[in-house]
């Protein structure tokens, strides 16, 4: 097994009386494609965003290759290489898909407001070499002919890709994906897992909230099952689309992993 | 892969260009045509309104910090520049700079209500306002109090006193004219497209690692540094200050300019500050409705759409060059 990257103790988050992530316990491996699934309110946005630092923690502990990042804030985390995408996406509305991709990598970049206003030659080469990874990013996304297009403009699908591209552009160790085939049709669905293989093939671990039972059997090396906070199961796609308990959680809220997971078996 | 390389920036458009440089030009060579004094100092008076106001642009048009407190940072400079000059004998140059010190040091006490936004932070900046005007009235051994302070000198230069009312124009202009493209550099930089992005999207600019405290707290800093100059340049062209100068109504009225300029627009903050100084003293003939005439007709530029006169201009431009 490779080493841990991820590690979630005992980690929990109450909102109110209800606890949202009951004690669970997580590890993701570097290199694996971990995949979060559940029934609808069964935590898994809220644990993808306790390992963002979006939310607090109410209790445990996040250790990330190694050392204790329980209470770092989000930009922290962020430039430790924890990236993440939204389930609702976020972009920057008013700028360019070029700009959008140039803002993940202003953690790595450091010109600020005297070379800016001085413009020495090593402000006008980081810019260069910003825009450059910019457009590669969005090249390895698949918008690279949308660079300069106002973000807002931009069909939801192309959107769905460039908040991809900004999480990316800085190669990060940890790529948290916030349901990223949702709204998407068959096709982008299936070539968005290409997208999410290409890269982990670039050496980031991903970790994956998503109900897209073919995304998720298709990509995922291990899957975890979350129902009422609590983690109900883990293991490979297979052994979850086997595992009694996990069909029976589904069945038991009406929800459509069994017919979905026959499909993407056969 | 693409053929060219990756823009960042848009380069500025010809029209832009050719634009800034007309205007410019015509500014500087104003006061060969002999105008009267009076239109001198309105027009310096002008300048140095946009001078403030382009701070707030960058505070609120681009980082989207609504202030109501520029006027607290505009007070500071022009009596940390009066009392530099009158108390110290501090030549221009260095009582200039040192009233950008003085208020963006001020400006420091903002760093903890960065956190706050829209409205809390807009009353929070007010209450600031309110309280400088309160000390600059009240601490009489310093400011002088209600009396005001006076006898501060004419800037002067290298030596030699700027006496002509053109000069001191000249100068008022030309701190515009840097100003104005000091921040359209920052503008199309790293820390331009940061404190854009902080504007609109907090959550994602946090996401993506931006340190989002100390950028805001930097424009809040960028933005009192240049309303000190503004107000050591009023502090030299008036030479009489009072305490009424800078009461929250001129907070008011530096938020108006970047309001009806068009937020988010450098060219904007300008065409405001010229509004927001001239149209008073054009309105001067309808006498006593002066001021019901202003307000009617900031509401009717608000109805032409929330981009302000550059806005308007703009879409004027494009229909132009369209035909």
């Amino acid at each position: 097994m490779s080493e841990v990257l991820l590690e979630a103790v005992a980690l929990s988050r109450r909102f109110g009386g209800l606890l949202a992530v009951d004690s669970v316990d997580l590890s993701v491996h570097a290199g694996s494609i971990h995949g979060l699934i559940g029934p609808n309110g069964a935590g898994k946005t809220t644990l993808l965003n306790l390992i963002a630092a979006a939310l607090p923690v109410s209790a445990g502990a996040l250790r990330f290759r190694g050392e204790d990042i329980t209470r770092w804030s989000p930009a922290r985390r962020a430039r430790a290489g924890i990236r993440r995408t939204f389930q609702n996406l976020k972009l920057f509305p008013e700028m360019t898909a070029l700009q959008n991709a140039a803002i993940g990598l202003h953690a790595g970049t450091r010109c600020g407001i005297f070379a800016a206003l001085a413009r020495p030659p090593r402000q006008r080469r980081e810019e260069r070499e910003i825009a450059a990874a910019a457009c590669r990013a969005l090249e390895f996304v698949g918008l690279a002919a949308q660079q300069d297009a106002v973000a807002a403009t931009l069909p939801y699908g192309h959107r769905r890709l460039l908040e991809i591209a900004r999480a990316i552009v800085a190669q990060p160790a940890l790529l948290l994906l916030d349901e990223p085939a949702a709204g998407l049709n068959q096709t982008e669905a299936a070539s968005l897992s290409g997208l999410i293989r290409r890269i982990r093939e670039r050496g980031t671990t991903l970790v994956l909230v998503e109900h897209h039972m073919d995304v998720v059997m298709t990509v995922c090396d291990t899957i975890t099952v979350l129902n009422y906070g609590r983690k109900l199961a883990q293991g490979t796609p297979l052994e979850i689309q086997q595992s009694p308990e996990v069909v029976e959680a589904y069945l038991g809220h009406g929800d459509e992993l069994p017919a979905e997971g026959a499909r993407a078996v056969a | 892969m693409s053929a060219a390389a990756p823009a960042l920036a848009a380069p500025l458009s010809r029209a832009h260009k050719v634009a800034t440089t007309l205007i410019l030009a015509a500014l500087v060579a104003l006061p060969l045509s002999g105008p009267h004094q009076f239109i001198l100092h309105m027009l310096s008076l002008v300048a140095i309104s946009s001078i403030v106001a382009l701070g707030l642009q960058l505070l609120l048009g681009f980082s989207g910090q609504l202030s109501i407190g520029q006027a607290a940072f505009y007070g500071i400079g022009a009596y940390a520049s009066g009392l530099f000059a009158t108390k110290l004998g501090m030549p221009f140059p260095a009582a200039f700079v040192l009233a950008g010190l003085v208020a963006a040091l001020t400006s420091l006490l903002m760093v903890p209500i960065t956190r706050l936004t829209g409205a809390y932070l807009a009353v929070a900046t007010l209450g600031f306002s309110i309280l400088v005007y309160l000390l600059i009235k009240n601490e009489e051994w310093l400011t002088g109090g209600s009396f005001g302070l006076m006898g501060i000198p004419r800037p002067s230069l290298f030596g030699f006193v700027l006496t002509k009312p053109g000069h001191a124009y000249l100068l008022c202009v030309a701190v515009a004219a840097i100003v104005y493209f000091a921040l359209l550099r920052l503008e199309h930089s790293r820390f331009g497209r940061a404190i854009n992005a902080i504007r609109q999207n907090e959550d994602a600019a946090r996401a993506s690692g931006l340190p989002v405290t100390l950028l805001k707290s930097q424009c809040f800093v960028i933005a009192a540094f240049v309303a000190g100059l503004g107000g050591s340049l009023y502090a030299h062209q008036v030479r009489y200050l009072a305490p009424t100068d800078f009461t929250f109504w001129k907070s008011v009225e530096i938020l108006i300019m970047v309001v009806i300029g068009g937020m988010g627009s450098l060219f904007g903050a300008v065409l405001g500050a010229a509004v927001v100084v001239l149209l008073p003293e054009l309105l001067r003939e309808v006498g006593d409705y002066r001021m019901l005439v202003f307000g009617a007709i900031l509401m009717a530029v608000m109805l032409f759409g929330e981009s302000g006169i550059a806005g308007f201009l703009s879409q004027c431009l494009k229909f132009f060059s369209k035909r």
